[in-house]
């Protein structure tokens, strides 16, 4: 089973003109966290301050939005975060076109607690994020 | 999780912002309506409501002492998964906002 958090909100705009509030660091600082650190590639490190509290992780997925607002388009960025002590989940934002603006559709999800024996891959590390973390996103898909 | 009716009394419970700061400051020691009202910027009679409304959820528990009434909290209908789905939910929707006012027109949004 899986624990999952789903939240949507509509934004003015397309989702190419929002995507840099989900990739800028300077934009995430205002929003996501205090201080947020992507490298946006597959396998790219994450870092999130909140206050005291820093949260590290990689990054799974990166696709931008094509221009424009034509229905179907979107916007994909997926990482994983864990917060010390705490069991690792994977976030999803997507950014989708809608016939007015674009909805930013926000899952947070926790995969099966089998899963947080393993702990999070992290890219760099011995285990490497190439063995573990496909792994990891199959159970969690 | 078994049983998917409490957990929706729980999560409607928690939906509202100064139930969960009730929730928290009881978990942190068993309190009466009045001290809570004294901790809390919202008046004995919103308390009372708000208290009842986490009471049905089974969220608390009643418990006399002499003449007053003392709220403690019961840990059972928040087993680990509804206590990270109303935490991090309830994170999420703080973070929306924020990102619901930068996109407002005449916000200034730090982008070039």
């Amino acid at each position: 089973m899986t624990d999952l958090i789903e939240r949507e909100l509509p934004l003015p705009g397309t989702p190419a003109q929002l995507w840099p509030a989900l990739t800028d660091p300077e934009w995430l600082g205002c929003w996501l966290a205090d201080e947020v650190a992507l490298e946006l590639r597959p396998g790219g490190e994450a870092r999130f301050r909140f206050g005291e509290e820093q949260r590290d992780g990689w990054v799974e997925e990166v696709s931008p939005p094509a221009p424009g607002s034509a229905p179907g388009t979107t916007g994909r960025l997926c990482f994983w975060w864990q917060a010390p002590d705490e069991a690792a989940s994977r976030v999803s934002l997507e950014l989708i076109a809608g016939r007015d603006g674009t909805t930013l559709r926000v899952i947070e999800a926790r995969p099966l607690e089998v899963l947080d024996l393993v702990g999070l891959p992290m890219p760099g590390d011995a285990a490497g994020g190439d063995r573990y973390g496909p792994a990891l996103i199959a159970a969690a898909g | 999780m078994s049983g998917r009716d409490p957990a929706g009394a729980v999560f409607e419970a928690l939906a509202d912002p100064m139930r969960r700061r009730l929730l928290q400051t009881i978990s942190a020691s068993p309190s009466t309506a009045t001290e809570l009202a004294g901790e809390l910027p919202i008046s004995r009679q919103a308390v009372a409501k708000h208290l009842a409304a986490l009471s049905q959820a089974g969220l608390l528990e009643r418990e006399r002492s002499g003449r007053d009434v003392r709220y403690r909290m019961t840990p059972a209908p928040l087993s680990d998964a509804v206590s990270w789905i109303a935490g991090v939910g309830g994170q999420w929707d703080e973070r929306l906002a924020r990102l619901a006012a930068l996109s407002r027109p005449g916000a200034t949004p730090p982008l070039h």
